[in-house]
């Protein structure tokens, strides 16, 4: 494959060389850059180099072991999204479809996120040359995100040898919203081969509603192939953007990616949210036309029914409506919606368990509808003036990249009343 | 496959790698090395047998084996899983040969894990062949997650010993390439009635054999040393098997057998030992309390012969799931455990480096499929998913586990080996 085959575009959002840019703020970085993150703990071996960041800022040597440039992190963020210090880059290759389902896979380098289990939080940092390999998967007919963790798994092959088989994790990233996606270590430069397992989309995980109800029932195996080269390696280290350095670790986030869909504006309608999005450059710069969709949830004041309205727990914010005409029940009592998202880019948050307390008593279910998108539903009825207590009793059990790692952990439960 | 180098490996490793291989050279090359080492009665040096001495069951196996230091049954430590086919018609004369060519390899070793332990099993395809009523369904896929092939030869034979040596050239003896197997005649071989099928199952278990692989892609070295099994966890107590009993055909023609079913998976330990913390792996290989409070040691071996999680703990799972967000994998297949809290399944499953991936051959006995199939799904636990886990996500060790083939076999009592017929 070529270099500007159409299957190999770069997402160069930045044409500042990422060596300018490290050169020209070294200086300047040396105060924020904090020691590891409290929690970058017994991450087995991996005190080796190409640790991504969190170190001396300096300019990017592509061919060390892990491929991985060496950025500054925020130190001591805020327990709440914030904006991080670089923008990443990436190639995207081109979209591929599968029955219903259409998948962009991604590549950039391997670099930083953190596992979540209950309220625990795992550091995982890239020790091996490889690449952070990313798919965004979606309904091929409507667009919509598909936002669940549905137990996705790759196989990676090389001249028809298996190098690894993995199930990439479910993801939030503020630029590409909710996906797959891992570190994978790679032994050597050249031509890999993906196979992306789509599982049914179902079962108990999430409750399908609307014209999703029946769809989704077939497992599904997309290919795509890529080359992994030293070019590959330097333009996605190249491609990288920083933020002014006075904006970093601020209460905000990056714009969706360039090109992704469904941005009508940034931040400010997601439950009366103040506008902390990053603000400058939205990412049209680069002229790219990808058609990616973006996982992102309606404001809501576009959702139907009464709103009960948009509490805040660790920094998400709860969309509620009560829905009284809705066939989102059997049509004998009222529904309760709830759709936590994330503050500014309205990304939903997936796989937590969220139940009530008060007027109505019970555990919310994960519900994927075609119109009204993900959230978590239960039905009842309720009445004017009744109290409610929204509690989460697990946060969103999703991967996080930087900046969203100190939000959505935490998160007490919030009080509404029905007015 | 190529013979390893054995200047390049340890000879534990060389051992085990030549099993992997398989056939004459490999077997030479094994009792080249073991023969300088220790009995020198020729072959294998392993110790003989007398039929005589065999059990009613083909799987009664625990009363042979060994005990680790809490008294936990100690499974021998290399398997080979032979794959045959038909190659003629059953009558008889036949029958009589392959009950002779397994008398022979029972007179050549003695029913211990120093000499050899095996089980013969049929697939449906067999039955089907042979126009008798399936007693075992053909394999399926179970869970959502998977799409895996499955064995469609007829006949299996499960080869279990504590010495390389002895399963290569048992294997090697049936087939008729050998023909003294440990000094001792081979009356009849089955040269002729099966041929050797794919795939060939090879494997290892024990404390340091895992970590014995990290040359391997795909095997990080952080596999810890004492680890009897590649998810670096002690696996098998006592208390989580089912005893042979309960894993005995009661009535009709195979009473006395059993079930097998062999789920063959693929492990990504490079995520399980390199993303997740130490905790992180007690609580989703045994229970998120295990984690939380410290009850398992390094790799299990605070455990003595229970984990305890049946009862409290496994009752406790969805709760984890919604309070917690993360449950275990033993947690999760303890419910599926008889009302009177005893296991269903007896689990006799081994590590593999086949096709040069780290996985399991996970080799489980049970009175019926059924039985199987049930705790199977108790264990994937798709009932959890969207409760606070993901469909594999702190769902246990789905995150980590690619199930690749999958086997059903009957397993008849020793006198009905042979070939049965209804
Ligand atoms: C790579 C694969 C697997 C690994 C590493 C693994 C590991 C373990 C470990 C460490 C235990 C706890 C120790 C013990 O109770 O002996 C356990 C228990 C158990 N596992 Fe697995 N396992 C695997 C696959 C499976 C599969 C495919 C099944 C299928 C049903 C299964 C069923 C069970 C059952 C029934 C128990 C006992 C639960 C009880 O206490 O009742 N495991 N496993």
């Amino acid at each position: 494959m070529t270099r500007h085959s159409p299957g190999r575009r770069t997402d160069r959002l930045s044409r500042r060389a990422f060596l300018a840019a490290g050169a020209a703020t070294t200086g300047a970085l040396a105060g924020c850059i904090g020691g590891d993150d409290e929690d970058g703990n017994g991450n087995g071996g991996n005190e080796t180099n190409g640790d991504e960041g969190d170190g001396e800022p300096s300019s990017p040597d592509v061919v060390n072991s892990s491929n991985a440039p060496t950025t500054p992190s925020v130190e001591d963020p805020p327990d709440a999204v914030y904006l991080p210090t670089h923008r990443e880059s990436m190639e995207h290759l081109e979209t591929v479809e599968a029955g219903e389902y259409a998948v962009m896979p991604m590549l950039t380098y391997p670099h930083k996120f953190w596992l979540v289990s209950g309220t625990e939080r795992e550091a995982v940092t890239p020790d091996s040359t490889g690449v952070h390999l990313m798919a965004t998967v979606w309904d091929a007919e409507t667009g919509e995100v598909l936002p669940v963790d549905t137990g996705a798994q790759l196989r990676l092959t090389r001249d028809g040898g298996l190098v690894d088989q993995r199930a990439p994790w479910p993801m939030i990233s503020q630029t590409m919203g909710f996906h797959f996606g891992d570190n994978v270590p790679l032994p050597e430069q050249g031509t890999y081969t993906v196979e992306f397992d789509l599982t049914p989309l179902g079962g108990d995980t999430v409750r399908k509603t609307g014209e999703f109800a029946d769809r989704f029932t077939e497992p599904r195996t997309v290919r795509f192939e890529f080359e992994f080269d030293q070019e590959f390696q330097e333009s996605v280290v190249n491609g990288v953007e920083y933020l002014d350095e006075d904006r970093w670790g601020e209460p905000g986030a990056l714009d969706p990616m360039a090109g992704m869909g469904g941005m009508d504006d940034n931040g400010g309608d997601s439950g009366g949210m103040d506008d902390g999005g990053e603000g400058d450059g939205n990412g049209s710069e680069g002229g790219m036309e990808m058609s990616m969709p973006f996982s992102d949830l309606q404001p809501a004041d576009a959702y139907p029914g009464e709103g009960l309205g948009t509490p805040t727990s660790g920094d998400a914010a709860f969309v509620v409506r009560y829905l009284t005409e809705t066939r989102l029940t059997d049509g004998s009592s009222g529904y309760l919606l709830v759709s936590p998202r994330t503050p500014y880019n309205r990304v939903p948050l997936a796989d937590m368990a969220l139940s009530v307390e008060g007027a109505l008593e019970g555990e919310l279910v994960q519900t994927l509808d075609s119109e009204l998108g993900h959230h978590y539903g239960i039905a009842g009825d309720l009445a004017s003036g009744e109290q409610l207590e929204l509690v989460v009793e697990s946060p969103p059990q999703v991967a996080r990249h930087r900046g969203y790692e100190t939000a959505f952990i935490e998160m007490p439960s919030m009080g509404v009343e029905v007015p | 496959m190529e013979l390893p180098d054995p200047d390049e490996v340890s000879r534990r490793d060389y051992l085990r790698s030549l099993v992997a291989v398989g056939g004459t050279a490999a077997l030479s090359a094994c009792l080249d090395l073991t023969g300088d080492g220790g009995g020198d009665e020729g072959g294998s040096g392993a110790p003989t047998g007398d039929p005589a001495e065999r059990p009613a069951r083909q799987h009664a196996w625990n009363d042979a084996l060994g005990t680790d230091e809490d008294g936990n049954p100690r499974p021998p430590e290399h398997h080979v899983v032979l794959a045959l086919n038909l190659a003629t018609t059953p009558d008889a004369d036949v029958r009589k040969t392959v009950e002779t060519a397994f008398r022979s390899l029972e007179r050549a070793y003695a029913y211990d894990p120093a000499g050899l332990l095996f089980t013969v099993g049929y697939s449906p395809a067999y039955f089907e062949q042979v126009g008798a009523d399936q007693p075992v369904p053909d394999p399926e896929a179970i869970t959502t997650l998977e799409s895996p092939e499955f064995d469609g030869f007829d006949a299996v034979v499960h080869l279990a010993s504590d010495e390389a040596a002895v399963v290569l050239e048992a294997e090697e003896a049936l087939l008729g390439e050998v023909d003294e197997p440990n000094g001792v005649a081979m009356e009849a071989t089955l040269e002729g009635v099966f041929e050797r099928a794919e795939p060939r199952r090879t494997g290892f278990v024990g404390p340091g054999l895992p970590a014995q692989h990290t040359g391997l892609d795909g095997v990080p070295d952080s596999v810890p040393e004492e680890a009897p099994f590649f998810m670096g966890f002690r696996s098998g107590f006592a208390e989580s098997q089912a005893p042979e009993d309960r894993v005995t055909i009661r009535d009709g023609p195979y009473a006395g057998g059993t079930t097998m079913h062999v789920e063959s998976l693929t492990l990504q330990l490079q995520t399980w030992f390199e993303q997740d913390s130490h905790t992180q792996r007690v609580s989703k290989i045994y229970s998120p309390e295990h984690g939380e409070e410290g009850l398992a040691g390094d790799v299990g071996e605070k455990l003595g012969t229970s984990t305890g999680v049946a009862g409290e703990i496994a009752e406790r799972t969805e709760r984890d799931a919604r309070e917690r967000g993360m449950v275990g994998h033993a947690q999760k297949a303890a419910r599926a455990r008889d009302d009177d809290g005893t296991p269903p399944l007896l689990r006799r499953d081994f590590n593999t480096v086949d096709n040069e991936v780290p996985g399991v051959h996970f080799l489980s006995l049970q009175r019926s499929i059924d039985e199987f199939v049930r705790v199977r799904t108790t264990m994937a636990g798709e009932d959890l998913a969207g409760e606070g886990v993901g469909q594999r996500l702190n769902n246990g060790i789905l995150q980590y586990i690619f199930v690749r083939r999958r086997g059903n076999f009957l397993l008849p009592p020793r006198e009905d080996r042979a070939l049965p017929e209804a």
